[in-house]
């Protein structure tokens, strides 16, 4: 149990991987990818992405409903009404949507 | 004359603050990440910065003058894009430890051919993106100074080159979050003036629908009058949203900040600088319909419409304020874009040394440059909005499958970004070479993100086998998205306080 373990950071092996790769020919190797070594909790990890996965997922399809239903509003108001719509009406709504999932995202991961 | 002046003082203001940053560009990742010390508000008007470009300034009021205020479209879409980009990107991107999305890919697939494939995607989107800022350059250049387009372009392309090759993005981040603020200075307040100015009839003019035909006042993006309205709204608003989020130096920005959380917060506050300053292009395509209601170049107008309502003394100076707000916005973005460029030049695809990656930008310069004389006739946001066409169809399948999806493999990651990248550009090339009839086709053709988008996410889930998941694939995406010590990244032996504060440490 008294074996020496190189420690770097991912973004020294990045870089030493860049300068093998540049003197090497092109696809010469390929493998498993610099992945840090210390060991996780995998069944955390499970939840935390499940968890994760399905607050992106109710995120993007709010994002596509209120971007139909932007589309549905400035096309149905006629005139002055209709521009009126469409400068001012996204942003707010762009601003919640981003907001809301940024604070789930982070009460999911204080909780895992 | 003043408009000259103006642009030479924005000119020299942003040499003087990059060679104030450059004090640190010695070692690649100084040199490409700023070795990650750079503060978040920063960064958001960095990336705020680097996204308003020319497409934004101009081409969002002259699209606005010439199509309708459809055009508005575009600047939901490229402002939306960031509701993706915090919600799917920022946070497991950051965590991956890679500076840039070739980088990523290598993490993820662990193959180094799939990132010099990815290198070459970022120099056909980052190219596409290009043209467009030095054609605003030269016609912003050209109606300002008298000067030759293809000087104004050369000369601008010289300018951009030298200032990156010297500071690197150190410098770039220092000159973006100044130029995002000067671009909202020297845009919103001559708009305001000019509110003011215009008077009430003119004012009334401008917000009022009964003047003009109804196919203008629709709040609908009709391309080249196909006579499908909608279908095309909805095909622009794919692209530029999904677009936003695949944009190699969008997500390259995120590997400066400190840590994953650090990451999402700066894209929502991207969103804010967005919202502030979209209002304003709007002002000047409203107030540009009554004034200059068809002007011979249309990416010009916001800096024609103060000479046409404030004859004199006032208006030069207005014009000389909007026409530095241009020149800023091109220098951001251009520089942000030549960044990225030398880096999938240099180390995606030769693997490289600093010396290679400022050849990088010397010929990534030169490409951008020899390519923009010849498109002087083609509106900015046309060849954006390809830009974000092609970006929506390669990267944003790649990451968003990618951070998310396990099962996505080397082999469908390939075959998906050949078929994404493919069909994107092929559309948008049939769309400018062969004369079709305006209709269903030819909006599928000219902004065929509608289309290339599912094509390419179908592309890579079915070419993903089950069976040839290399056994760290779970692993691999799993620390994308585990907090603190767990991450992909290994905290450092000696402590980093700045650098990860806003990461759990448990």
């Amino acid at each position: 149990m008294n074996q020496r373990v190189r420690v770097t950071s991912p973004q020294t092996r990045l870089a030493l991987r860049r300068r093998t790769d540049a003197m090497r020919p092109l696809n010469r190797r390929a493998g498993r990818p610099p992945i840090a070594s210390t060991p996780i909790d995998m069944d955390a990890a499970e939840r935390a992405l499940k968890r994760q996965r399905r607050l992106a997922l109710r995120t993007v399809l709010a994002l596509g409903l209120a971007l139909a239903a932007l589309l549905l509003a400035a096309d149905l108001a006629s005139g002055r009404l209709g521009w009126a719509v469409l400068f001012f009406a996204p942003y707010p709504v762009l601003l919640v949507l981003a907001a809301v999932h940024v604070r789930r995202a982070e009460r999911i991961e204080s909780d895992s | 004359m003043l408009g000259l002046a103006s642009i030479s003082l924005v000119l020299a203001a942003s040499i003087v603050i990059g060679v104030w940053g450059v004090k640190a560009a010695r070692s690649t990742p100084d040199f490409l990440v700023a070795s990650r010390r750079i503060v978040p508000g920063w960064n958001a008007l960095a990336i705020a910065g680097e996204y308003v470009s020319a497409a934004s300034v101009l081409g969002l009021a002259g699209l606005l003058v010439k199509n309708g205020v459809g055009a508005m479209w575009y600047a939901v879409g490229f402002t939306a894009g960031y509701v993706l980009v915090a919600a799917l990107v920022a946070g497991p991107m950051r965590r991956s430890g890679a500076y840039t999305v070739p980088d990523f890919a290598e993490y993820r697939f662990g193959s180094p051919r799939i990132r010099r494939m990815c290198g070459l995607v970022v120099l056909v989107i980052m190219l596409l993106y290009l043209i467009p800022q030095f054609k605003a350059a030269g016609v912003v250049l050209e109606l300002v100074s008298g000067i030759p387009y293809w000087i104004g372009v050369v000369g601008a392309g010289l300018v951009v080159a030298s200032t990156i090759a010297v500071g690197g993005m150190r410098s770039a981040t220092y000159v973006q979050a100044f130029h995002y603020l000067l671009k909202l200075a020297f845009i919103a307040g001559p708009a305001l003036v000019l509110i003011f100015l215009a008077g009430p009839e003119r004012r009334e003019a401008a917000i009022d629908p009964l003047e003009v035909d109804d196919e203008w006042m629709r709040p609908m993006l009709d391309l080249g009058d196909s006579g499908q309205p909608v279908l095309a709204t909805v095909s622009v608003l794919v692209a530029t949203t999904l677009g936003a989020m695949g944009l190699p130096h969008v997500v390259m920005r995120f590997h400066t900040v400190a840590g994953a959380r650090a990451a999402r917060r700066v894209a929502v506050s991207v969103i804010v600088l967005l919202s502030a300053f979209y209002l304003f292009p709007v002002v000047y395509g409203l107030l540009g319909r009554v004034v200059t209601p068809s002007p011979s170049e249309t990416d010009v107008v916001p800096v024609l419409v103060p000479g046409e309502i404030a004859p004199g003394a006032v208006g030069a100076v207005l014009t000389a304020l909007v026409a530095a707000g241009a020149f800023a916005a091109f220098l951001s973005t251009s520089s942000g874009l030549l960044l990225a460029l030398a880096g999938g030049l240099s180390h995606d695809l030769f693997g490289g040394s600093l010396p290679r990656l400022r050849l990088g930008v010397a010929v990534g310069t030169g490409l951008a440059v020899a390519l923009a004389l010849p498109a002087a006739g083609v509106d900015i946001n046309v060849l954006v909005g390809w830009a974000f066409a092609v970006a929506a169809s390669t990267f944003c399948p790649l990451l968003a499958l990618g951070i998310w999806w396990r099962g996505l493999t080397a082999t469908g990651a390939t075959v998906g970004l050949l078929i994404g990248a493919g069909s994107s550009t092929g559309a948008a090339m049939t769309s400018v070479l062969i004369d079709i009839e305006p209709g269903v086709v030819s909006i599928l053709l000219a902004q065929p993100a509608l289309w290339t988008v599912p094509l390419a996410f179908a592309a890579m889930i079915l070419a993903s086998r089950p069976s040839s998941v290399p056994e760290w694939a779970d692993e691999a995406v799993l620390r994308l998205h585990l907090p603190g010590r767990y991450s992909a990244e290994i905290p450092i032996a000696r402590p980093r306080k700045s650098l990860d504060a806003s990461e759990k440490t448990n």
